[in-house]
């Protein structure tokens, strides 16, 4: 449960004299714009725009000569194999913020939004340096990670000449509750279980196992009184019609028509992908059956469609009954 | 890397082609490296377990260099990107791929510049979403 | 011993907390905060009463809020399945209690942090393997997991069948905001909504759009019913009730009855319907302004039907020319409703009948001899009819 009453407002009076001050630390290249960075920069990231790597192109380019990545901007000043040691500048107001919000129950923080603005592409020969200021701290927030406040920072870049060359404002979390490594995570406020995730399983037991099982088998089947011989879907222990408890069970053809569907676009579920078309389809047999569209475009998809059932794997465990148009 | 796009040639609507690139250990160590950002969870997998991930992970600066050159790959060499903004998601994971994909948003007219819209997913969802704005070369 | 529920019992009380995304207290809070208001509304001490139900969602026990509130010896306590349709569920089993006289006053409850701990949009999805989550796996593995995309299954249906577009459902939502715009309580107070803005906002689950789903909140909402005699005496104004019921309707699922013949309609809502003019012997030409549950725009529409206020089919012609607005032939969620005021399950849309009846919304329609109020749909519900006494 997050602070709240009077030890809320003490707090969030502390957290307003944070708000407007530069974090009292200036960052600056350590080298000059350079064609070793930009090219270490471009073979990372595979860009082959020759105005970074090509002097030749760059001067007949609107660029008028080689220039550095935009993107690099921070680079510049970022603090190389010394950050892995992890130690904070005790003159750093930023540092200090995040310090009382952890001695505050919120220890969580997660990059959430990043803007950068780019004035003028830098070149060989130019330095850098940038200043930082807390611009804002929000209200408290319920998010997907719990409860917290955004901080947002803006940094703007001066050059050799104190000309402004850009700018990055950087929006954190602060979040009660476990350690997420910054960056790690947004909306989905997971971790990352081992291995790429797969579909929502369903849970099996007495009524409802068999079915699986045949669909194992690659049939779709449809559950019949054995007594008076109705279908029923899904599986229920008792047929509504006669009362009996005996049962067995046909293969359905997998034709069907669509009675119904929608168009999922949220909440986007890892093991899915969107958009994601799920159809109410009434097989050929009168029961019905609910399954994702597949290869169609979701536009194209329409009330009585004519589809054909198959059973296949949709991730690495699961076979379903997905359906697919019917071309006439 | 195409050629130099006009302004004129442009319309609202128009998709960039996707994107789909690989995520390996090398790719996110060597982005973390270019971009001097030596955080351990980016290059160490043992910290990046004990900060509850089950492997190195892309950092931001990596996924704006990516974004940026998705946008100038479409834009050609003669484009100037001013603004990059996106908001983070699902972690960039070895083992995964992430796909790139955009349409132009908006036109301004009288910068010559194009808003595009950019979205990155993984197996876990969005990896990011947001919109660069890039000058594209004037005439026809 | 009464033959019917008509005029057994009136709703003299109601409270709520604020409505919120984020309440920073918990539920049991929230319930009694509601509570005590409710009672404090009807001029009540905590022990004067004696029954209290909520719905089988609620994580609020009846006897941890009695604890709480003061409330003493219980003599019926209860509670309704199945979400938002236990809305006026939980008041049938009020009115039920008081006439037959198992208890004299009961507090009707709800709350919940719906924004800020569990979210309904999250959709259901693993945990340990009870009948509910059997049910639900005919769909999780399809990816078919939340509200929205069991209610859009219909909607999409009853759009083919009657032409119904997402412009009609922007009405519901455009007339249901310009009552919240003058409500304080609301999230949306003095926030209007344009047709544009609802046609541009995003997809949810298609047919349905941002603004076609109702909100999430942190917020508690409770009333107290005692008998129409005692209610005289009492400060507030009464609202007698007309007539309550509930129903569930053959081949019911709790959310995704997708077996029926025909599920561009809601049987269950008829049954309650039907009940509701035959145990108050009113018609639809009787009731002057509503209170329907309005988890997503469309299914406004379906209960519009079931009433009879037109014929099926033809809700969107119904609400053409501000039916639903002020000054329209029958004013709709005139708190913004769950759309635009609270998601507090359909209990802030009982306290709302109540205003209408005593005359207090801010939307404050002129004729307010009748009022029916409804619960969620597509599940079992429930509804009501309130009265002048």
């Amino acid at each position: 449960m997050a602070i709240s009453g009077k030890e809320r407002e003490a707090f969030e009076k502390k957290l307003e004299a944070y708000v407007g001050l530069d974090i009292g630390v200036e960052d600056h290249s350590r080298n000059p714009i350079n064609a070793a960075m930009i090219r270490q920069w471009c073979e990372a990231m595979g860009d082959e725009n020759p105005i970074y790597l090509d002097s030749e192109v760059a001067s007949g380019s609107a660029h008028g000569g080689i220039v550095a990545p935009p993107a690099m901007l921070q680079a510049w000043i970022l603090g190389g194999v010394a950050m892995a040691a992890g130690e904070d500048d005790p003159a750093d107001k930023q540092r200090e913020l995040h310090r009382l919000f952890d001695a505050h129950g919120f220890t969580g923080v997660v990059a959430t939004n990043t803007e950068q603005e780019y004035l003028r592409y830098l070149q060989p020969g130019d330095t850098v340096r940038a200043r930082t200021v807390i611009e804002s701290i929000s209200e408290q927030k319920a998010t997907g990670l719990g409860i917290g406040y955004f901080i947002n920072t803006r940094s703007v870049f001066k050059d050799q000449n104190d000309d402004e060359v850009g700018s990055l404002t950087f929006r954190v979390l602060k979040f009660e509750g476990a350690e997420v490594p910054a960056e790690a995570s947004g909306d989905s406020g997971e971790g990352s279980p081992a291995g790429p995730p797969q579909r929502i399983k369903p849970a099996l037991a007495h009524d409802n196992a068999w079915w699986w099982d045949v669909i194992e088998t690659g049939e779709l089947p449809i559950q019949r009184c054995a007594e008076c011989g109705v279908l029923r879907h899904p599986p229920r222990p008792m047929c509504g019609e006669c009362q009996s408890t005996d049962w067995d069970f046909i293969r359905s053809t997998g034709e069907g028509e669509v009675v119904s569907f929608v168009v999922i676009h949220y909440p986007e579920v890892p093991g899915y992908t969107y958009p994601l078309v799920v159809a109410v389809v009434e097989l050929s047999e009168g029961e019905r059956f609910v399954g994702n569209v597949v290869d169609v475009d979701p536009g194209d998809v329409s009330i009585g469609m004519a589809v054909q059932a198959s059973i296949e794997l949709v991730d690495d465990e699961l076979k379903l009954p997905v359906f697919r148009p019917v071309s006439v | 890397m195409g050629e130099t796009r006009r302004f004129a040639e442009v319309g609202v609507g128009d998709a960039l082609p996707a994107l789909p690139i690989e995520l390996t250990t090398s790719l996110i160590v060597a982005g973390a490296v270019a971009s001097q950002d030596y955080t351990p969870v980016h290059h160490d997998k043992k910290a990046a377990q004990a900060a509850g991930m089950q492997d190195v992970f892309m950092n931001i600066l990596t996924t704006n260099g990516l974004v940026s050159r998705f946008v100038t790959d479409w834009a050609g060499p003669d484009a100037r990107v001013t603004h990059l903004s996106v908001k983070l998601g699902t972690p960039n994971l070895p083992g995964d791929t992430m796909t790139l994909t955009g349409s132009v948003r908006e036109k301004d007219d009288a910068a010559e510049a194009v808003v595009v819209d950019v979205t990155v997913k993984n197996a876990w969802g969005n990896h990011v979403t947001g919109s660069v704005k890039v000058i594209l070369a004037a005439g026809d | 011993m009464p033959t019917t529920l008509k005029n057994e019992a009136a709703i003299v009380g109601i409270g709520e907390t604020e409505y919120s995304k984020n309440s920073g207290r918990s539920e049991l809070a929230l319930a009694s905060e509601a509570v005590a208001a409710a009672i404090r509304d009807a001029g009540l001490s905590p022990s004067d009463i004696d029954g209290m139900t909520t719905f089988t969602m609620d994580t609020s026990d009846e006897i941890e809020v009695a604890r709480a509130v003061g409330i003493k010896d219980l003599t019926f306590f209860s509670r309704v399945p199945h979400g938002g349709g236990a809305a006026i569920g939980v008041m049938h089993q009020a009115v039920m209690a008081v006439a037959t006289g198992s208890a004299k006053a009961v507090v009707v409850y709800r709350a919940l942090n719906g924004r800020s701990g569990a979210r309904y949009s999250e959709g259901v999805s693993g945990g340990p393997t009870t009948s509910d989550l059997i049910h639900w796996s005919w769909y999780m593995p399809s990816g078919l997991m939340t509200p929205a995309s069991w209610v859009a299954m219909f909607t999409q249906r009853y759009m083919h069948l009657t032409g119904c577009t997402s412009a009609d459902l922007a009405e519901i939502c455009l007339a249901q905001r310009e009552h919240a715009v003058k409500n304080p309580r609301a999230f949306f107070y003095e926030r209007p909504l344009t047709f544009e803005e609802h046609q541009s906002a995003r997809p949810i689950v298609e047919p349905l759009r941002l603004y076609d789903c109702c909100q999430e909140t942190d917020g508690g909402a409770a009333c107290v019913v005692v008998s129409p005699e005692w209610a005289k005496d009492l400060p507030n104004k009464p609202a007698v009730i007309r007539a309550v019921a509930q129903g569930a309707a053959g081949n019911q699922e709790s959310m995704t009855s997708f077996y029926r013949p025909e599920i561009a309609e809601i049987p269950s809502m008829d049954i309650v319907a039907r009940q509701c003019w035959e145990i108050s012997g009113l018609r639809p030409d009787d009731i002057d302004c509503a209170v329907i549950y309005d988890a997503f725009s469309s299914i406004v529409l379906w209960q519009l039907e079931s009433f009879g206020f037109c014929k099926k089919g033809e809700a969107r012609d119904f609400i053409q020319d501000g039916a639903l607005r002020l000054g329209g032939r029958l004013p709709t969620n005139t708190h913004g409703g769950q759309l635009s005021e609270a998601y507090i399950h359909g209990m802030n849309g009982v306290n709302e009948g109540v205003r209408l009846i005593r005359g207090t919304s801010t939307s404050q329609p002129e004729k307010n001899e009748h009022v029916v109020v409804t619960a969620g749909v597509g599940i079992p519900t429930s509804a009501m009819i309130l009265g002048q006494s």
